[in-house]
């Protein structure tokens, strides 16, 4: 697992690029606006090291999107937004005047669907890069700190390392920004490196 | 009569793209001459000095974006033929890839997507 | 493509149908007829096939869709329904289709996508809120399927509507001055503004009046705050009982200060108004022992009328006025601009 080169982490990046651009297409049709994602970087990073700090989250309350997904490797995939930039999002997306507590009342299953798009986006991207295909459980959302969503994280998966991976999103007219971070452990990341390997070994 | 040697130059920040749309072409095109550049101002200096038939263009960079790259490159060798190929394909992209007179190409790069790319640079001629 | 093999362990979380194997039984397995329980269900459930060819419909989303199973068999799901289906809708069905993933639909961002009703036959017919999943399922004969599980979310969107209205008191708030329970400075600043701009285009005259209650600082420092509230609270309570068109506003200005718009009045009528009002606060017959000569609680107002135009503002004139009348012995009105014959008797 320590042994991703250079070159897999870009071919990662690239795929991770890929759906985001689906995503936002996806969320740009919903609320009809200009939704810019993008994916600045892919990191391996050991789960002993991983915690709020090193993900630069903040003491704050977070909305965590996860869904659990089988196929060539089995995976669970977490996305993390703040929770008012998460109800700021949703409320964007609605187009509504309501108030932020009033937001809280669909914020479950908006964030849920929100996290979906993102999460299936990267997938399919996966998938189609790779000629594989992944099933999914339906996604869940919990709202949390940072590190009881990661310490729950970790328990879960028996792997020594966690993809993680920063994500911005902005809704162009309204001004609306938001970092997500998302978050890829596996007890089978071996197989993903052995499908990069095998993706890279047909290009060069 | 045409040489069917042609300059291709590839700008994309990633290097497996840009290793992806080499190999791509090369298996369609093996005569191509292929360059590269890894952002829009490395691309906009390459050109001086090399001036390319065709160019594929990434539009998430660092620095510039490839659709003002596109559009600089554009306005100083108006012959270059540009082709957009981009994860982001919402509608401002694709008007924007229009109003430059090219088309915008959904990546990931594909035998499909290189063929439209392919389609592209041989219409302009 | 690697499909996964169908022995693959299953996680418990994985939402994926199964129709139990026919045999053998297990003991109890077998009490209940999952036709029945499928019909039964207080939800919508539908199956597509990969071509999106509906094979079960079941009695909820027949009851809600008024199409009966036996019509919305082997029919195309978009095609099935005399409306349209929401392209949202559509495109999740797609991808779900080619990706295998699940794909939700919430209410908060779609509302209703499928054309479902609460009820049939009524004149009320609104699409219900409705909030969906899709999930990739496999037939026992290995075709890909989808799953579309529809809930009701009215009730939730009933929540909203309550909730939206209680935000409505708070912008009440938001509105109104706490002290006197008239117009604030925000909402009136806000009024204000688009009265201007009405006047303006219809070329209608606006009337300003600036109150002040005079000597109003020395009640304070006489009578004590509380006092000094209630005064305020009397005023704004006069004030307001003069007005009876809903185009006219009264709102507190800042302290003791007061602001009245009118729309389309003549000068003249103007002033009359501006007379009542400060009989009607002359007749509150407020004791001022600090107030000389009046020892009462007395009024100063300055009237402005005109239509307005791109310079100097209604309100900034209706403030020169206030002045003049405070500088000619307070318990008056300024009206300006002046007409011809007291402009010849200022000189």
């Amino acid at each position: 697992m320590s042994s991703l080169s250079e070159l897999h982490l870009d071919a990662l990046a690239e795929v991770f690029s890929i759906g985001a651009g689906r995503a936002a297409l996806s969320l740009s049709e919903i609320v009809g606006d200009e939704v810019r994602i993008s994916v600045p970087s892919v990191q391996i990073i050991n789960s002993e090291d991983i915690n709020s700090a090193t993900l630069s989250l903040n003491n704050g309350r977070f909305g965590a999107v996860n869904q659990h997904f089988r196929g060539p490797f089995n995976a669970e995939a977490v996305l993390l937004f703040t929770e008012d930039q998460a109800l700021k999002i949703v409320g964007d997306m609605m187009g509504s005047q309501m108030s932020i507590d009033e937001l809280a009342e669909f914020e479950h299953e908006a964030m849920c669907e929100l996290g979906n798009i993102i999460l299936n986006a990267c997938l399919s991207a996966m998938a189609d890069i790779f000629s594989f295909t992944l099933e999914s459980s339906l996604p869940d959302y919990a709202v949390a700190s940072a590190d009881e969503i990661l310490h729950r994280l970790k328990e879960n998966s028996t792997q020594p390392y966690i993809m993680v991976l920063h994500i911005d999103l902005t809704i162009e007219k309204r001004h609306t920004a938001g970092n997500l971070v998302f978050l890829l452990s596996s007890a089978s990341l071996d197989n993903l490196v052995s499908h990069l390997d095998q993706f890279l070994g047909n290009i060069t | 009569m045409d040489s069917p040697i042609k300059k291709l130059l590839i700008v994309d920040d990633s290097k497996v793209s840009r290793m992806l749309i080499r190999s791509h072409i090369l298996a369609r095109r093996p005569e191509w001459i292929i360059s590269e550049a890894a952002c829009g101002e490395e691309a906009i200096a390459l050109i001086d000095n090399d001036l390319p038939d065709y160019c594929t263009m990434d539009i998430n960079m660092p620095g510039i974006s490839g659709t003002d790259a596109a559009e600089r490159m554009l306005s100083k060798y108006p012959s270059i033929k540009i082709v957009i190929f981009s994860a982001n394909i919402q509608e401002t992209h694709q008007e924007r890839a229009r109003l430059l007179g090219t088309i915008l190409v959904a990546k990931p790069v594909t035998e499909k997507s290189i063929t439209l790319a392919l389609n592209c640079f041989s219409d302009s001629k | 493509m690697n499909k996964i093999p169908a022995t693959a362990p299953e996680s418990p979380k994985m939402p994926i149908l199964r129709v139990p194997p026919p045999a053998p039984a297990q003991p109890g397995s077998n009490r209940f007829d999952m036709e029945d329980i499928f019909h039964a269900l207080n939800l919508g459930v539908c199956v597509v096939d990969d071509c999106g060819k509906i094979l079960l419909w079941n009695n909820w989303i027949a009851k809600h869709s008024n199409i009966k199973e036996a019509e919305a068999l082997n029919q195309q799901l978009e095609k099935v329904f005399t409306e349209p289906v929401s392209p949202a809708f559509l495109a999740a069905l797609k991808n779900t289709l080619t990706y295998r993933l699940p794909v939700v639909l919430s209410t908060a961002l779609h509302r209703a996508p499928l054309p479902l009703y609460n009820a049939h036959g009524t004149q009320q017919q609104t699409r219900m809120y409705q909030s969906i999943t899709i999930t990739p399922i496999q037939s026992q004969l290995s075709e890909s399927c989808c799953l579309i599980q529809i809930t009701d979310s009215s009730p939730s969107i009933k929540r909203e509507k309550i909730l939206r209205s209680h935000s409505e008191i708070l912008k009440k708030e938001a509105t109104t001055d706490s002290l006197t329970d008239i117009c604030n400075r925000r909402f009136f600043d806000a009024h204000y503004e688009m009265a201007v701009a009405d006047a303006k285009r219809r070329k209608h005259s606006l009337s300003v009046f600036m109150v002040d209650i005079d000597f109003f600082k020395s009640y304070n420092d006489y009578y004590g705050h509380m006092a000094g509230d209630n005064v305020i609270k009397l005023v704004a309570n006069a004030l307001k009982s003069q007005l009876s068109r809903a185009t006219d506003i009264v709102a507190r200005y800042g302290g003791e200060e007061f602001v009245l718009v009118m729309p389309h009045l003549p000068q003249q009528v103007a002033e009359q108004f501006a007379e009542k009002l400060r009989n009607a606060v002359l007749n509150l017959e407020i004791p001022h022992l600090k107030s000389r000569p009046f020892n009462q609680i007395t009024i100063s107002i300055g009237l402005y009328t005109g239509i307005p135009g791109n310079g100097d503002s209604l309100l900034n004139k209706a403030d020169v006025a206030l002045y003049q009348a405070k500088l000619k012995g307070r318990n008056r009105y300024i009206s300006l601009p002046l007409c011809e014959t007291e402009e010849y008797l200022e000189q």
